[in-house]
C-alpha cells in the first residue's frame, strides 16, 4: 500500500501540470491576481475622484452659497441648459454629469421656510462619486443652517443633541469579537478550503485511475501479486494527500501574502483574533479537512476508475464542484446549526463545524456525527472502487 | 508442466447495435454473448517455447489474458506445476511473467524505476532488485536509456523495458503477447534472443505472433487457434508436415479445414 502511495507520489511530483496547479498557482498567481485587481480598482476610484464634473443648475438663484461652492474649476464645470430640457437625455448625451434642482423655498431661515428638498439627477449605474462630491457641499450648508436655527431658538448643546436625535437605541453586542468575526470568517473558510482541496485532487485523480488505463499500465498492475484493495488504498491516499497539500499551501500563501500586504494596518486585529482561537481549535480546523478529503478522494477515485479515459474522467468530475458548493451554501443559511439532522449532512456538517471552531462555540460531541456520516459515504465510494477494481470490466469496458 | 484444458470465455454484448457487420456474422455471437474463446486446450513443457498462431480476432489475446489471470475463464482449467492457478490467482501471478500487447510504462518514471516498482510489488528485496536489473539490462542492452524518463523512449526501448519488467521476478512461465509487433529488426532480434535465453535456462515461454519465421526459429510447439477453438496442438515437425514443410501453407490448410468444417455443418443442418 505504501509502495503504491510512494510511487504515485513520485510520479505526481514529476508532473509539471500537477505541480503548477498544486504549488505555483496558489503561491504566485493568486497574489498577482489580487494585486492587479486592487491596483485597477484604486485607479478607477482615483479617476472618479479627480474627474471634472459637468453640471447644470436649475433654481441657482435661490442658493447663491451653493453656486459659489460649485465654482471650483478643477472639480466642477458649469454648462447651460434650456429651461424645459429633459434631464435624463442631457445626462445620457453626456452634456452634463449631473443636474442640481434647487427649490424656491431654499433659505437659510429654515424655521420659516421648512425643509428644502434638492434634487440631484445623475446616472448612478456605474462607479461614480457624484453624490458624495455634491453632498459634501450641500452638507456644509445644511450644518450652517442648522446652527443658525439653533441659535435663533437659543438652545444649549444638550438640547441641540436631543432635538436632532430624541431617542438613541444603542447596540450592546454580547458576542465577543471572536464570535462576531468568526461567524463571518468561519463561514467563508470552507468555501476556500474545500474548493481548493477538490481542485488539487482532481488532476491527480484523473491521472491515477483513468490515466493508467489509457497508458496501458493498469493491466500489468492488476496481474502483479498485490491485493487489489491495497492498490485502491494507495491511490486513495495519494489523491487525498494532493488535495490537502493544495489547500494548505494556498491558505499558507494567502496568510503570508496577506500579512505582507497589510503590514502595519490590520495586523494587530488579525493577531489578536488568531490568539483567541487557540492551538487546539486550529488543529481541529485542519483535522476537519480529513473527512472532507476522504469523501472527495474516494468519490474522485471511483469516477476515475469507472471512466474509460482521462477525458471521460474529467468530464464526470466537472459537475462535482456544484455538489460541493451547494452543501457549503446550506451551512451559511440562517437556522442551519451543527445539531440534530444537520450534523449528519456531509460537507455541510464540516462547514458548520469549521465555523463553530473559529467562533469558539464548538460542541465537540458533534464530531461523532461528522465522522460517522463521513465513514459511511467515503466507505461507500471506497467499496465501489474496490468492487470495480476486482471486476474484469475495469480493463475491458 | 503447463496444461490448459478446455478454456472458455464469453463476454456480454452491451450494445448489439454497435457491432460491425463482420462481428454480427461471426458464429461465436450467440444472443447477448460473444463467445470469444470456446474450447482451447494445449500444454507446454519445461524448456519449451510454444508459438500461438491464429488470425486476428481468433481469441489468442483472450486466451493469454486468461493465463495471466487478468480475465477469469468461464470454464476449463490452467495447471502450472500441478497447481490449479485459477483457484488462487495470487500464486499464478507470482509464477507468471506476462507481457500484454497493449502494455505501457509510467512515463514520468525512468526505465529503472518502472522495473523497480514492479519488482517491489512482487515483494523482492532492494539488493536483489538491483542485481536483477543489472543482469536484465546486460541481456537486453538497455544501459544507454535505463535512467531516462520512459515517456521519451522509442518503441524498441519501451518494449525492452516492458519485457524486463515482466520477467524481473524470475517467473516459472513467461507469456508474451505479440512481443515483436511494431519493433524494428534489431529490437525484434534482441527480443528473440532473449526468448532463446529463457529457453536455454529451461523457462517455458508461450508467445503469440503473426511471424512464422519466428516460429521456425524458436518454437518446439505450435498451437493454432481459430474462432475461439484450438485447431492444432503439436510439435513443429508435425505442423510442417501438414503441407510439405511450408509453414505458411500448413497454417492456411488448418484455417481452411476449419472453414470447410463449418460450411459442412451449415449445409447439413
Amino acid at each position: 500500500m505504501w509502495l503504491v502511495f510512494s510511487k504515485e507520489l513520485k510520479e505526481l511530483l514529476r508532473d509539471r501540470k500537477t505541480l503548477f496547479f498544486m504549488i505555483a498557482l496558489p503561491l504566485l498567481i493568486f497574489p498577482i491576481i489580487f494585486g492587479i485587481a486592487g491596483f485597477v480598482g484604486k485607479q478607477a476610484i482615483d479617476k472618479a475622484e479627480t474627474k471634472v464634473l459637468k453640471y447644470a443648475l436649475v433654481g441657482g438663484q435661490y442658493a447663491p452659497e451653493i453656486v459659489k461652492d460649485l465654482q471650483q474649476p478643477d472639480k466642477f464645470e458649469q454648462v447651460e441648459i434650456s429651461a424645459d430640457a429633459d434631464f435624463k437625455s442631457i445626462i445620457r448625451a453626456g452634456t452634463a454629469d449631473f443636474v442640481l434642482v434647487i427649490p424656491d423655498n431654499y433659505s437659510s431661515d429654515v424655521l420659516t421656510n421648512g425643509q428644502a428638498n434638492l434634487e440631484l439627477h445623475f446616472n448612478d449605474a456605474g462607479l461614480n462619486l457624484v453624490y458624495r462630491r455634491v453632498n459634501e457641499i450641500v452638507k456644509s450648508q445644511s450644518d450652517q443652517f442648522k446652527q443658525t436655527a439653533f441659535s435663533t431658538l437659543g438652545l444649549d448643546e444638550g438640547q441641540q443633541k436631543a432635538l436632532i436625535k430624541p431617542i438613541v437605541l444603542e447596540k450592546v453586542n454580547t458576542a465577543d469579537t471572536r464570535e462576531n468575526w468568526g461567524e463571518k470568517i468561519g463561514g467563508m473558510l470552507p468555501y476556500l478550503l474545500f474548493i481548493l482541496c477538490l481542485q488539487g485532487a482532481m488532476m491527480p485523480a484523473a491521472d491515477i485511475g483513468a490515466g493508467e488505463k489509457e497508458r496501458g499500465t493498469l493491466e500489468t498492475l492488476l496481474i502483479s501479486p498485490i491485493d487489489r484493495n491495497k492498490i485502491v488504498f494507495g491511490k486513495f491516499l495519494t489523491i487525498g494527500f494532493a488535495g490537502t497539500m493544495t489547500a494548505l499551501i494556498t491558505v499558507a500563501s494567502m496568510a503570508i501574502w496577506g500579512f505582507v500586504i497589510s503590514q502595519g494596518m490590520a495586523v494587530k486585529f488579525v493577531a489578536d483574533f488568531m490568539a483567541q482561537i487557540g492551538v487546539m481549535d486550529f488543529v481541529l480546523i485542519f483535522l476537519m479537512l480529513v473527512p472532507v478529503v476522504a469523501i472527495f478522494a474516494s468519490a474522485l477515485l471511483s469516477i476515475s476508475i469507472y471512466a474509460k479515459s482521462f477525458k471521460e474522467a474529467q468530464s464526470y468530475m466537472g459537475p462535482m464542484m456544484i455538489f460541493v458548493i451547494i452543501p457549503i451554501m446550506l451551512a451559511l443559511l440562517p437556522g442551519v446549526e451543527l445539531k440534530g439532522g444537520w450534523a449528519w449532512v456531509p460537507i455541510t456538517n464540516v462547514s458548520l463545524a469549521m465555523k463553530e471552531l473559529v467562533k469558539g462555540t464548538m460542541d465537540y460531541f458533534q464530531l461523532f456525527a461528522i465522522f460517522g456520516s463521513t465513514v459511511v459515504i467515503a466507505g461507500a465510494f471506497f467499496a465501489f472502487s474496490i468492487y470495480w477494481f476486482n471486476k474484469e470490466k475495469v480493463l475491458f469496458r | 508442466m503447463i496444461e490448459i484444458k478446455q478454456l472458455a470465455k464469453k463476454f456480454a454484448v452491451e450494445n448489439p447495435k454497435k457491432l460491425s457487420e463482420q462481428e454480427k456474422k461471426d458464429p461465436r455471437l450467440k444472443g447477448r454473448f460473444f463467445h470469444s474463446v470456446k474450447d482451447v486446450s494445449f500444454s507446454c513443457n519445461k524448456g519449451q517455447v510454444l508459438g500461438l498462431l491464429g488470425p486476428n480476432g481468433a481469441g489468442k489475446t483472450t486466451t493469454l489474458r486468461m493465463l495471466s489471470t487478468a480475465l477469469k475463464p468461464d470454464a476449463g482449467s490452467v495447471m502450472i506445476g500441478g497447481e490449479n492457478v485459477l483457484e488462487n490467482p495470487i500464486i499464478a501471478r507470482r509464477k507468471i511473467g506476462f507481457l500484454s500487447g497493449t502494455t505501457g510504462l509510467y512515463g514520468r518514471l525512468t526505465g529503472r524505476e518502472n522495473i523497480h516498482y514492479f519488482a517491489q510489488l512482487h515483494g523482492m528485496q532492494a539488493e536483489a532488485i538491483e542485481n536483477k536489473i543489472q543482469e536484465l539490462a546486460d541481456l537486453l542492452d538497455m544501459h544507454s536509456f535505463l535512467d531516462r524518463r520512459s515517456e521519451n523512449f522509442s518503441t524498441g526501448m519501451k518494449q525492452k523495458t516492458a519485457i524486463a519488467r515482466a520477467v524481473v521476478h524470475d517467473p516459472e512461465l513467461v507469456i508474451l503477447d505479440e512481443p515483436t509487433t511494431g519493433l524494428d529488426i534489431m529490437a525484434a532480434q534482441t527480443v528473440l534472443d532473449f526468448i532463446q535465453g529463457l529457453k536455454q535456462k529451461g523457462t517455458p515461454v508461450i508467445f503469440s505472433t503473426h511471424h512464422l519465421d519466428e516460429v521456425q526459429e524458436l518454437c518446439e510447439k505450435v498451437v493454432v487457434i481459430d474462432q475461439g477453438i484450438s485447431k492444432f496442438d503439436g510439435d513443429i515437425a508435425a505442423f510442417k508436415a501438414m503441407a510439405d514443410n511450408s509453414l505458411n501453407r500448413s497454417f492456411m490448410s488448418i484455417i481452411n479445414q476449419s472453414k470447410q468444417g463449418e460450411q459442412g455443418e451449415v449445409s447439413c443442418g
